[in-house]
């Protein structure tokens, strides 16, 4: 495993990064949060951030953490799908599909919520998840298997999730397409 | 340093000792008797360093008392921070972002439209090929390679549906386009299938490249047939090569001088397939029972049949000149009763011309 600085990882996929700040704003806004300081990008650690009002509303904490994560996902599953067929099963050497390939891995790479982001959700997840609350049930699995893929970031975890969004995504959307 | 009075001891502290509850100041020790009394009462009795209030929640600027600052839930916050804070706004340059993001994401979705087309195609072949319906398979992975030529999976496939569909000439045209038929890694399965499947074709074309020559030469009717014979074993999608194998035992059977045998492969051919060579093949072995006969029903039939082949010929000026070399034989045949071959005719007849078919 080779070491690669995050400033330097954060440079070449700051895309991501914006986007992925982009959303916590969003949900902060969408929620009525306020919002105390916002950095859409820097080099430095971490490489951007959206500082919010807690709030004890489960659904807007839900949606603040985990936003980023859906909207960076499902923008790294389209912006890939329109490459992948030109740059990993054609073969085609397009360079405006590897533009949006790129595009597309540095929005899936910064997907995860950060720790912090995760850590409230983590505190009251079970406590509401015992009182029948659905999102709470849902973001119980989902939250643990990204506090276990945040803590793998030293491996290139974020990377290869937007590896596996960005090839895994659009064969499952082409072959539903060519049923 | 900033300093303040306690409202309950009326005692002068400096700002860091004083504590805010309920929106009044107390020092430490009246707080904490404050809060208990606002609890009894049922009030809120949570209280916080009056220092926090005083100064910007977010900037750290010192505000004091001013009425100027924002108070939003327990916060307070400057004049410049404070409508910040209620109404976040996105900044301009990110909208702008956005806002190209998303035309970008248009832009990459029409620029990928022909990829989807080529890739749907790909797919539905891949999964008719898997399915063993080659022939079906194959024009939908010819127009991938039409936008695609160099990917190797697409390649791959249509080369092999096209060879096990007996198309050699598309396998060909495939292998061709995609780098002159290199591929860099010659060790995955797909390769070596379609390696071994390619040797196999073209091994079998070969063998009856030879039978064809062979059969050209007189004598050599029945090593041709068998040449021909293993070409069809050898590549039995070829439907071709099993017609031509048994179109070779006609020959066979000619030298053997079994005309009945001549008469029944030429009828069964011209029954499979009504083209101007099995037309002119059954004129043929009508020609020859007419010879051994004499039965005048033979001749009639035999003379319709070189008419349809002509006519079936019509338009193909190859197939024309065939014919009439032959019709020229046939007639005579049919006039002399006599039955020589080919090479004996042209020996006869031709002096000094060729003898080919």
């Amino acid at each position: 495993m080779f070491f690669i600085p995050g400033p330097v990882i954060a440079a070449l996929t700051f895309p991501g990064v914006i986007i992925h700040e982009a959303g916590h704003l969003f949900f902060c806004r969408l929620f009525k949060l306020q919002v105390f300081d916002v950095c859409f990008f820097r080099f430095g650690n971490p490489a951007g951030y959206v500082i919010h009002q807690q709030t004890e509303d489960f659904k807007a904490q839900f949606f603040v953490s985990m936003g980023p994560f859906f909207a960076n996902t499902l923008l790294c599953v389209l912006f890939c799908t329109a490459a992948f067929l030109p740059v990993w099963e054609l073969k085609v050497f397009d360079p405006l599909a590897y533009f949006f390939y790129w595009l597309g891995l540095s929005i899936g790479m910064h997907a995860f919520p950060s720790t912090t982001d995760l850590s409230h959700l983590w505190a009251d997840a079970p406590r509401l998840a015992k009182k029948g609350n659905l999102l709470a049930i849902v973001s119980l699995p989902l939250a643990a298997v990204l506090v276990v893929l945040n803590y793998a970031r030293v491996i290139w975890a974020d990377l290869g999730y937007g590896i596996a969004v960005g090839v895994l995504g659009p064969i499952a959307i082409f072959r539903a397409l060519a049923r | 340093m900033s300093e303040g009075t306690c409202s309950q001891c009326g005692q002068t502290f400096s700002v860091r000792s004083l504590f805010d509850l309920n929106g009044t100041t107390y020092c430490e020790p009246c707080v904490q008797k404050a809060s208990r009394e606002a609890k009894e009462r049922g009030l809120l009795f949570s209280y916080m360093p009056l220092i926090n209030k005083s100064i910007c929640a977010r900037c750290n600027t010192y505000i004091g008392s001013s009425a100027n600052a924002v108070q939003i839930g327990n916060l307070r916050f400057c004049a410049a921070c404070g409508p910040l804070i209620k109404d976040w706004d996105y900044p301009q340059w990110l909208k702008m972002s956005l806002a190209a993001l998303l035309l970008l994401l248009v832009v990459a979705l029409a620029h990928g439209r022909k990829y989807f087309h080529a890739g749907r195609e790909m797919y539905i072949g891949e999964r008719l090929a898997a399915k063993g319906r080659y022939s079906e398979a194959l024009p939908h992975l010819q127009e991938t390679l039409r936008i695609a030529p160099g990917s190797d999976k697409a390649v791959l496939l249509a080369a092999k549906a096209a060879l096990l569909s007996g198309d050699v000439a598309s396998a060909a045209k495939a292998l061709q386009g995609h780098n002159g038929g290199y591929f860099e890694d010659a060790s995955k399965p797909e390769f070596r299938e379609v390696d071994s499947l390619w040797k196999r074709a073209s091994g079998a074309l070969e063998k009856a490249e030879q039978a064809d020559k062979l059969e050209q030469q007189d004598g050599k009717e029945i090593e041709a047939a068998r040449l021909m014979h293993e070409a069809a074993t050898m590549y039995p999608e070829l439907p071709a090569l099993a017609f031509a194998a048994e179109s070779f035992e006609e020959g066979v059977a000619f030298v053997r001088k079994d005309y009945d045998a001549f008469l029944a492969i030429a009828q069964k051919q011209w029954k499979e397939h009504a083209i101007a060579q099995t037309a002119a093949g059954l004129a043929s072995a009508l020609a020859c029972k007419f010879a051994i006969t004499g039965d005048s029903t033979y001749r009639q039939q035999s003379e319709e049949m070189l008419e349809k082949a002509r006519q079936l010929a019509q338009g193909s000026a190859e197939s024309m000149k065939v014919l009439d070399e032959f019709a020229e034989r046939n007639r005579y045949r049919l006039e002399s009763r006599q039955i020589i071959s080919k090479a004996e005719y042209d020996r006869r007849f031709r002096s000094g011309k060729t003898a080919s078919k």
